[in-house]
């Protein structure tokens, strides 16, 4: 009976988690797909939507752009997030509790009161239409986050391991690269993970702030398979695959590192 | 300066962690330069937008100032057209709030549920599940908005056909993207997709945190299921639920793609409308650039009580 319920419970969550990206695979493998059919199952098979969508879509161009923004702001964003974790996480100054609190409050700002300022600066600046104007937002939205996570990381490293590096001679930019850095890698791993999907989904800066083709990022890309008056169904989906997987696979790889590492990091500390 | 002042002072800058090391130099500002890059990032591209909005919400600011840069003040007629406006009271801020409170409560809800029976499978089978989880967690927004509507399409989507096999609705004529309540279910839906897989992992890796001892300590006293939760679980992990309902409801309270995305969303159906979505659609569709900051401040404003609220509740300072 307790299994039963068990049973039914798991393949319940599974069902409800796995349908939207079931549907968006199975439609994009869909022959007819463009002919309206909507099915879980599809009579006819093809690739057809995936080389339409790369090669008359130009999508391969969005990829690029949307990966080339993303890696910059997690570059960017780990650099930055580290150094200000160590600090909050390390260091007892004044401020200190205003400025987590800062960080903590600043990430309920919506991006809709952003978009308005941010779009007239970037005009003024001539900022828009450009992808490095998209990294500077995006690399903003993922510091509060990361910085949050990170701090947890910092604080978990004993201060003991970094009194014996001292004590062994090293400067406390030594320390930091051979004893910190190694300790919060997992951590870097995780908010990289978050930096990394932060800038590859983002839609509504991207929507605003694009008016090139040329420039567009994948979230806005699959805008242009929306017709008039009908839609490619099959080329959205396949679009929408060409997004999805990847940060799928990313993102599940890099948890289950990062579970592993924390636990490895449990068992030596 | 007082003796008593110096050392008030001396304690400021050197606090616990220096003073473990008094001699070590630059104590004092290095926890500074290490948050310089990041504050000033954040300083130049969160808060001083967030004054330019509170600037722009008094100014008539269309096309022609943007062409412009000249700047026209109007003072509080954007707040009055706002606040006297019916569609706010009637449409706009109830769909947010109400929309948002439901969303965070079966997110929050069935997140727990879903880590709860997690912590009772074998590891492989909540290997499974977990990475299951995770998909949804990592699918975009934006993919997963275009999935949802695509299976809620009138006539031909895949749910609107097994609702009308199951008789609950006529595919011919069933659209759920027309009624405010069935348009805000299907992003309800969407919303609590993409959110209850941080609720449940969270929950997750607290639940593994209680000592057996405890559980067992309270079956053996005859605890019921429903007992136990609230007896046992539900105050040991009171701050993990602070967290993840903090979140879920900032989440939940600004979420713009979801609706935008939907058919009517992007403020063709005015009655769908969020405050998120009519600040878009004020400023970058009508060029009400003014108005939009208005409305947009009006949100800040409101997910600024509920931030301050929760945080008052929820910790205290020695936990930061």
């Amino acid at each position: 009976m307790r299994t039963a319920a068990k049973g039914l419970g798991v393949a319940g969550v599974l069902a409800f988690t796995l349908f939207p990206v079931y549907l968006m695979v199975v439609t994009a493998l869909n022959a007819e797909a463009n002919a309206g059919s909507r099915t879980l199952w599809p009579d006819e098979w093809t690739w057809e939507n995936f080389a339409f969508v790369v090669t008359e879509g130009g999508f391969g161009r969005y990829l690029a752009n949307s990966l080339g923004v993303a890696l910059a702001t997690v570059l960017a964003g780990a650099l930055l997030a580290l150094l200000a974790a160590v600090a909050v996480a390390r260091f007892r100054f004044r401020f200190r509790t205003s400025v987590l609190v800062m960080v903590l409050i600043i990430q309920m700002v919506p991006v809709e009161a952003l978009v308005i300022p941010l779009f007239i600066q970037a005009r003024t600046l001539q900022m828009l239409d450009t992808l490095a104007g998209l990294v500077v937002v995006y690399l903003a939205f993922s510091l509060p986050f990361a910085i949050w996570t990170l701090r947890g990381f910092v604080a978990a490293v004993p201060v003991e391991l970094e009194e014996a590096a001292y004590l062994d001679g090293a400067s406390w930019g030594r320390m930091f690269r051979s004893v910190l850095l190694p300790l919060v890698a997992p951590g870097l791993v995780a908010t990289s993970v978050f930096s990394f999907i932060v800038a590859w989904n983002e839609f509504i800066f991207a929507l605003t702030f694009m008016s090139d083709e040329e420039n567009y990022t994948v979230a806005v890309g699959l805008r242009r398979f929306f017709g008039q008056h009908a839609t490619d169904w099959g080329a959205v989906m396949a679009a929408s695959t060409l997004i999805t997987i990847p940060v799928v696979v990313f993102f599940v790889i890099a948890q289950k590192r990062l579970t592993d590492g924390l636990v490895a990091g449990a068992v030596k500390g | 300066m007082t003796l008593a002042e110096r050392t008030e002072t001396g304690r400021g800058a050197a606090p616990p962690a220096a003073r473990q090391r008094p001699r070590r130099r630059g104590a004092v500002t290095r926890p500074w330069l290490l948050l310089a890059p990041a504050l000033l990032v954040m300083g130049g591209l969160l808060l001083y937008p967030l004054l330019r909005v509170l600037v722009l919400s008094l100014q008539d600011f269309g096309l022609r100032e943007l062409v412009s840069g000249r700047t026209n003040w109007v003072g509080l007629d954007n707040y009055v057209e706002l606040l006297t406006s019916p569609e706010l009271w009637t449409t706009v801020l109830p769909n947010t709030v109400v929309f948002a409170a439901v969303a965070v409560a079966l997110t929050v809800v069935f997140g727990t549920l879903v880590a709860l029976l997690l912590a009772r499978l074998s590891p492989v089978v909540r290997g499974v599940v977990t990475t299951a989880i995770m998909v949804a967690w990592a699918m975009p927004a934006v993919t997963g908005t275009y999935v949802w509507v695509f299976a809620f399409t009138p006539g031909d989507g895949v749910v609107v056909q097994a609702l009308d096999a199951l008789g609950l609705v006529d595919a011919a004529t069933a659209n759920p993207f027309a009624g405010r309540l069935s348009f805000y279910g299907v992003a309800a839906l969407n919303v609590v997709h993409h959110g209850f897989p941080f609720v449940a992992l969270t929950v997750l890796a607290g639940l593994l945190t209680i000592p057996r001892e405890l559980t067992e300590a309270a079956i053996v006293d005859g605890a019921s299921a429903w007992r136990r939760f609230w007896s046992v679980t539900f105050p040991m992990l009171r701050p993990v639920f602070a967290v993840v309902t903090v979140l879920s409801t900032i989440w939940d309270f600004k979420v713009f793609t979801q609706i935008y995305l939907m058919p009517g969303g992007d403020g063709v159906n005015r009655n769908v409308l969020t405050l998120g979505t009519w600040s878009y659609v004020e400023s970058f569709a009508q060029n009400r650039f003014g108005l939009g900051a208005a409305i947009a401040v009006l949100l800040t404003a409101l997910l600024l009580v509920v931030t301050v609220v929760y945080l008052r509740l929820l910790f205290r300072e020695d936990e930061l």
